[in-house]
């Protein structure tokens, strides 16, 4: 399972190139951004739920398609952010919605380093199978625990105060999506200098190749712990995000349907990008609820048509297979 | 009174005769994924109730939106929700089959001044938790109280319950105990088991072992209902002279033709049994099983939709089509009608529905189908899962 | 000690079960190297042919299993054709991406074809009922699954390691451009196994319907099950998913006597332990 889609993409361009392009790509999620406000002010709501999603999948991104390792249960991340959240604010009173990003955030990496230390004690199918068990045994726990999770009644009572102050939670969710869309604009920001930085370049050496790794003196282990760490900080912001917006938690955010659709959604746009994460989990989740409100009874086909089709068609997921192009474009014009 | 309501809907339509709204009405459920089934019967009982009655309210057309939430997903629930209020514009929220996903729903109704006519979710509390949610169908605590005066009838005293281990599951578990120890029996044991489970012969030789002479059993509808009837009958405890009761959810009418003979004389209480015996049942029945399609696939969601339906006009009567949740939901506190289910009434204090609970026996039909033939009636039940909440 | 005897019937039974339904995929995981999620919409596939052949048409139980098998890898034909070969050897993720792509699209046919109830696969009289072992009684179902799955297991043990189709396997697997070099038409090799490996799946669908029912859903509901019990036992290996499906067989039913309510945790917990203490699955041949 070491292998990912699309290697090549990132490897060896100058690094102007690569501020210059960063710049635009911030640029562009800023664009995208407000034109998503202008343009479906009624729906705001779902846009959230994007966004929450999306810091699920870059976390999915950093250890999949970053360092290598398989996971079918990253929602472990997720949930646990969403679930501190809002156990902080149902029933501590924790209700800033700043602080109860940072409580996301926090247990988001503590649940990182459990899931890690266990993941990480295996390689290929295995490593998948021990992903697997992770998730159930959170959803279960969760489950058990029902006088603080609320169980599969799910956590409700969460009742986030106005954002600085100024700004309240409301019908129309506009403040939790732009909240939503400046977390992830800092995270987006954060992640690129760090997947450029020295331990973003190990992390991808650990891929090509962990023996040479070992070889040169790094501890693989550590790096990929350090990283399932960083990437549980992400996946715990999304879930808190996920909770703010939402004021419940339920079981799902730490099921093992929500890991998987993750991984499908990073897979559709490309792994080891940053943009192929945002770009497969705009295009997945966008598409579903297209087709699902055009036809609640059958559009789980279309959704199976659509991932076949890029399977098909754009082999190196939508953003890697777009860069490809684009790369061999310039090729030929140079 | 009558002529006032008549007065007023005159006034409405004429000072509005230039054009006749259209109300929306957004309905939330499972409509793919493993429970599309019980999606399905939404619409069939929605409809039926079209089909029986039309569409249309004075002036009013009503239009049904329909929003997919495969599995229990509070968060996906809520944004669909909050987009069906605020992009959709609708009046009416209903639907909801499960829990957590009509609770996630309950903080937009004040909010959007939107009432929430609750199809399916059976745990008590979901009317505590907005004075704007009224509920059609039925709850876990009404349907399995009952079950447990029928096991002490039946000269049993010593009860092992056997429940999947999620919100409806403690509930049934807590329901029965709580009726049986009131009528002197003992629940020697009481399992919760993963909802994932799917060999119950480990969970029948703990039967075995318990020494109880009945089990009260209580699964989702689906697939492992099949698995548990089946194992309890394999692993020789019904030929042991074991009984099982259980509330409805394990005969639904869908998966009898599944379970055959393996389910034959099992007796449940439920609301409703699609061969119920009364000239309502009877034509809901046949718009019901035009509007599905295929007649098997006739559950209990339908007539909690059908009737969901009813009291949404209702409300659109009482508020002439004019956006006010308040007034809505007051209209139909007390509101007492006959359904194919039998005669019923909203409680006006909790807003859940009253309704007779049947004592029923998986029965062969003439034709060689199976039905659930309704052998004792339990009157006017409230909900005492509310009361012992307190 | 009666019990005991009791829970170990049920266990090894269950275990059985499992294996005769999960041993499609070890092969397709092990031998073709594909990481196929949509296995559990082909074994679903095989259950609905059996279902339709049995309650509508009205065949024998044996029939309809033939019919089952052969229905099923006649469909799988053209998806192999035009889209398992397009993923031979490619990433592990972009096949997780095709195979849930495939098990969507069947999950959404079936349910469309056949609607959301659940379907049964009636059983011939000789099979109903229950067998007195005279200290419990168990399904004769369940001990015609045992049979299966010990057939089963024979049956490819012999195939691989003692004919030449299987020889010729084991070097496709080993060392596919070697194998081609030497004269082994390896598309043939493939499509073979691939047609075996869907048989299987049908042929379990079918046989384990009694305890996994049939309906839309199947196809991902039990999918976690089968890809743990196959990398428990390491992808390829024959021995090796029958001894993981007798163990988590057996953890699983104890755990769910002793202590239901933590049955997911026994199961889960002990997966986590055997893959960390044998990492390369109970008898990992290939990787």
């Amino acid at each position: 399972m070491a292998a990912s889609m699309n290697d090549p993409i990132l490897v060896g361009p100058p690094v102007r190139r690569n501020i210059l392009g960063s710049l635009i790509g911030i640029a562009a999620i800023i664009a995208v951004g407000i034109i998503g406000y202008y343009l479906f002010p009624n729906n705001l709501a779902l846009l959230t739920r994007i966004i929450a999603i999306a810091f699920l999948v870059l976390s999915v991104d950093l250890v999949t398609g970053y360092c290598g390792v398989a996971t079918l249960g990253h929602a472990a991340l997720f949930g646990a952010g969403a679930y501190a959240a809002g156990i902080a604010s149902a029933h501590y009173g924790i209700s800033d919605p700043l602080l109860m990003t940072v409580v996301g955030a926090l247990a988001g990496a503590l649940a990182g380093l459990v899931s890690g230390l266990i993941i990480l004690r295996a390689h290929g199918l295995p490593q998948l199978v021990l992903s697997i068990a992770v998730i159930h045994l959170f959803h279960e726990a969760a489950n058990k625990a029902s006088s603080w999770t609320g169980g599969s009644d799910g956590l409700s009572g969460i009742s986030p105060t106005a954002l600085l102050g100024m700004f309240e939670f409301d019908l129309w969710g506009r403040t939790s999506y732009v909240y939503g869309l400046v977390l992830l604009l800092v995270v987006f920001i954060l992640l690129q200098v760090l997947v450029r930085s020295p331990f973003g370049m190990l992390a991808r050496g650990v891929r090509e190749d962990p023996v040479r790794i070992s070889a040169m003196g790094a501890s693989v282990q550590s790096v990929l712990l350090r990283m399932y760490v960083i990437s549980g900080v992400v996946a715990g912001i999304g879930g808190a995000l996920n909770a703010i917006s939402t004021q419940v938690v339920g079981l799902d955010s730490l099921s093992f349907t929500l890991s998987a659709e993750s991984l499908v959604m990073l897979v559709l746009g490309g792994t080891g990008s940053l943009y192929g994460a945002l770009i497969g989990t705009v295009v997945f989740m966008w598409f579903e609820d297209v087709v699902s409100a055009a036809n609640p009874f059958h559009w789980l086909t279309m959704v199976g048509a659509l991932l076949i089709a890029v399977v098909l068609f754009a082999p190196k997921g939508l953003y890697g297979t777009a860069a490809a192009f684009a790369e061999r474009m310039r090729g030929r014009r140079a | 009174m009558k002529k006032l309501i008549t007065a007023t809907i005159a006034a409405v339509v004429l000072s509005s005769a230039a054009y006749a709204d259209t109300i929306k009405v957004g309905v939330v459920g499972p409509f793919s994924g493993p429970f599309a089934l019980q999606g399905k019967n939404f619409k069939a009982g929605i409809d039926a109730y079209f089909a029986l009655n039309g569409n249309t309210v004075g002036d009013d057309t009503i239009e049904v939106i329909y929003r997919d939430v495969p599995q229990a997903d509070p968060a996906q629930s809520k944004a669909l929700a909050q987009e069906l209020v605020v992009k959709e514009g609708v009046q009416y929220l209903a639907g909801f089959y499960f829990t957590p996903d009509a609770m996630a729903a309950t903080p937009i109704l004040e909010q959007g001044n939107v009432p929430m006519v609750v199809m399916n979710a059976a745990t008590s509390a979901i009317v505590t938790k907005s004075p704007y949610v009224v509920r059609t169908s039925f709850t876990t605590w009404q349907t399995s109280t009952p079950i447990a005066k029928v096991a002490k009838d039946a000269g049993v005293n010593k009860v092992i319950s056997i429940v999947s281990d999620y919100g409806p599951g403690v509930d049934a578990e807590n329901a029965f105990k709580a009726a049986f120890e009131k009528e002197g029996g003992e629940v020697v044991e009481a399992i919760r088991m993963p909802l994932s489970t799917n060999d119950f012969s480990p969970i029948m030789q703990r039967v075995k072992d318990s020494g109880a002479e009945a089990v009260f059993a209580f699964l989702p509808s689906g697939p492992t209902t099949l698995g548990f009837v089946k194992a309890f009958n394999q692993n020789g405890l019904k030929d042991g002279g074991i009984k099982l009761f259980a509330p409805g959810d394990l005969t639904q009418e869908s998966d009898l033709p599944a379970l055959g003979d393996s389910a034959l004389g099992m007796q449940t209480t439920f609301h409703y049994a699609v061969s119920h015996d009364s000239p309502e049942n009877t034509a809901f029945v046949e718009a019901a099983r035009k509007a599905i399609g295929n007649p098997a696939e006739l559950s209990f969601p339908a007539v909690g939709a059908f009737d969901g339906m009813y009291v949404i006009t209702k409300m659109i009567e009482a508020t002439g089509g004019e956006q006010d949740a308040a007034k809505a939901v007051d209209a139909v506190k007390g509101l007492s009608w006959t359904s194919p289910r039998g005669p019923v009434t909203i409680d006006p204090e909790s807003r859940h529905i009253t309704q007779n609970i049947y004592l029923r026996e998986v029965t062969k039909a003439e034709d060689g189908s199976y039905f659930n033939k309704e052998i004792q009636t339990f009157e006017n039940q409230g909900d005492p899962g509310l009361a012992a909440a307190k | 000690m009666q019990t005991v005897f009791s829970i170990a019937v049920d266990a090894l039974a269950y275990g059985m079960v499992l294996f005769v339904i999960s041993i499609g995929l070890s092969v397709t995981m092990g031998l073709m190297r594909v990481v196929n999620l949509a296995h559990g919409a082909f074994a679903m596939i095989g259950g609905y042919i059996a279902s339709y052949a049995a309650r509508d048409l009205g065949v024998g139980y044996a029939a309809a299993v033939l019919l089952a098998v052969v229905g099923t890898v006649l469909i799988a034909i053209p998806i192999e054709r035009f889209l398992y070969r397009r993923i031979y050897g490619a990433p592990e993720l972009t096949q997780v991406l095709m195979t849930i792509g495939i098990t969507f699209c069947v999950i959404g046919i079936a349910n469309f074809v056949f609607g959301p109830t659940l379907k049964t696969i009636p059983l011939p009289e000789t099979l109903q009922g229950s067998v007195d072992l005279g200290f419990r009684s168990i399904a004769t179902h369940r001990i015609f699954a045992i049979a299966c799955g010990l057939v089963v297991a024979g049956g490819l043990w012999f195939l691989i390691e003692r004919t030449a189709f299987g020889i010729k396997i084991r070097a496709s697997v080993d060392n596919a451009s070697m194998a081609a070099a030497l004269g082994v038409r390896t598309e043939i090799v493939y499509a073979v196994s691939f047609a075996v490996a869907i048989g299987l799946a049908a042929f379990g669908g079918v046989v384990g319907a009694e305890l996994l029912p049939v309906e839309p859903y199947y196809a991902l509901r039990y999918m976690v099950t089968f890809l743990v019990v196959v990398s428990v036992g390491g992808a390829g290996s024959i021995l090796g998913a029958l001894l993981a499906c007798l163990l988590l067989g057996a953890i699983d039913t104890t755990g769910r006597y002793l202590a239901p309510e933590y049955g997911e945790f026994f199961f889960y917990l002990a997966v986590i332990i055997i893959v960390i203490l044998f990492p390369r699955g109970l008898a990992g041949r290939f990787k």
